[in-house]
């Protein structure tokens, strides 16, 4: 189906860009994304994709909402407390009514996976989950000033070949909120076919500056072998 | 630190994709008063670009709509809409009332307008752009770097530049570019050099390609020429320091 009249108008400034076709914001429509964690990381890249037109996220998240996560921009002050996933879920519908948002359940069937937790064995483990599971997916992990963001498309080096953070990092600091829009705009340039160059990639941000690197598979990770052997 | 950031005030030009963001920043990380500066009203259009906003706000004028947000979210901090053009007589003096300046405004003649006010106010300011595939940002420390005229010497004809109406902007883009500059105006407020100071940062998105272009002090800058006189003449009159050059001490 068509962009309505309502899509054009709301994502005129997607459809002006040069090799964004109408059908490439389609394809934004019909992705369906899980997205773990609701925090700090999460909050901004939830808006930033619901604002961009993805057709359903699916929230994952079991934590309640604390005073840090106000750096996240869908939470109010006296939301402190509550769950973080119902929040959410009701910050991205007053949002948009374009796309649906839920909690993730079983048998939602996502055609891909942002995950943005608090620690890096939380993020290894969700990002396994999503490559055994074929899905692209985007990984977000702060680090006091700094973090990553590591992308990995179907095929592509897994997360623990492209990420350089191994131990618990400190929690994230001002640029929570930049790195959750930078894993929002990596993952949407990946459901709309945008990206350019090698396609598995980690973004570091620096005290503000983000540097790309091509991933690459280290020796023996199960990750260069065919799924499911 | 954030005693320090709670006595700071941060004006924002822009409410919107890059303002709007760079607002949620500077209060998340405790600058204890905010100026917006806004004179747009929300359209459809802006939404996939400025997710702070939801379709709720559709019709109100921008800086009302994030001050709003703002008490929400972060009570404690102090939040005033300023309510008139930036361009024109009082800009510089409305950048003296702030410790520094964040310039999201999506339009060129503000752009030029905000970085010719900080140099005479003495406050750095913190650019920010984005457009297509790609934003840039650039902080100028009055009397130390270079300024938006030392860069590009003067705006463009009206029609040169594409705006973002037409030639489009991918909306996660425009957030990040935002954030960013919230975080470096803090960096800014906290005593720190800034790490778009003195070079023009340019990030490609589909390629995620960094560039940064050395933005030095053009000797022959009309605004940073205009800085130094005022400076000059500010400090014969009252011996003391003032804005221009030697207000850059204040935040250095």
């Amino acid at each position: 189906m068509g962009l309505s009249e309502l899509e054009r108008t709301r994502f005129a400034r997607h459809l002006s860009l040069p090799g964004f076709v109408p059908a490439t914001q389609e394809f934004v429509r019909v992705a369906r994304v899980q997205v773990v964690g609701a925090g700090e990381l999460a909050g901004p890249a939830l808006l930033s994709l619901a604002a961009a037109g993805v057709g359903a996220l699916l929230v994952d998240d079991a934590q309640d909402l604390a005073p840090e996560d106000r750096a996240a921009w869908p939470y109010g002050a006296g939301e402190v407390g509550q769950p973080r996933l119902y929040a959410a879920v009701a910050a991205v519908r007053a949002a948009t009514p374009l796309g649906a948002v839920r909690p993730y359940a079983t048998g939602t069937n996502p055609t891909a996976a942002l995950i943005c937790v608090s620690s890096a064995g939380l993020a290894r483990d969700a990002a396994e989950r999503a490559r055994q599971a074929g899905l692209p997916h985007v990984v977000a992990l702060g680090d006091g000033e700094d973090g990553e963001v590591v992308s990995v498309p179907v095929g592509a080096p897994c997360y623990r070949c492209g990420s350089r953070l191994t131990k618990a990092p400190p929690r994230p600091g001002p640029t929570a909120a930049a790195l959750g829009t930078l894993a929002a705009l990596e993952l949407l340039q990946i459901l709309a076919g945008l990206v350019e160059g090698p396609g598995g990639r980690r973004v570091d941000l620096t005290r503000g500056l983000p540097q790309a690197r091509a991933t690459t598979r280290t020796a023996g990770c199960a990750c260069g072998r065919p799924r499911g052997t | 630190m954030a005693d320090l950031l709670a006595t700071k005030i941060a004006l924002v030009l822009g409410a919107g994709g890059l303002g709007g963001p760079a607002l949620l920043g500077l209060a998340a990380a405790g600058v204890g008063r905010l100026l917006v500066l806004d004179e747009e009203r929300l359209e459809p259009a802006d939404l996939a670009r400025q997710p702070h906003f939801g379709a709720g706000d559709l019709g109100e004028r921008r800086a009302a709509a994030a001050a709003r947000l703002l008490a929400r979210q972060f009570p404690a901090v102090e939040v005033e809409v300023v309510e008139r053009p930036f361009a024109g007589p009082g800009a510089v003096e409305l950048v003296c009332g702030a410790d520094v300046l964040v310039d999201g405004s999506g339009d060129v003649a503000t752009r030029f307008a905000a970085s010719d006010a900080a140099l005479l106010a003495g406050r750095p300011l913190v650019h920010g752009a984005a457009l297509r595939y790609t934003a840039q940002l650039l902080t100028v420390r009055p009397g130390e770097t270079g300024c938006l005229r030392c860069l590009f010497e003067a705006p463009p004809p009206p029609g040169a530049v594409a705006t973002c109406a037409e030639a489009g902007v991918l909306g996660p883009l425009a957030g990040l570019a935002g954030a960013l500059m919230g975080a470096e105006a803090a960096r800014l407020l906290r005593g720190e050099r800034g790490s778009y100071a003195g070079q023009l940062v340019i990030y490609e998105a589909r390629r995620a390609r960094l560039r940064a272009v050395p933005v030095r002090r053009r000797e022959d800058c009309p605004a940073c020429g205009a800085a130094r006189a005022a400076a000059a003449t500010a400090t014969a009159g009252t011996g003391a320091g003032a804005p221009g050059e030697g207000g850059a001490a204040a935040w250095a």
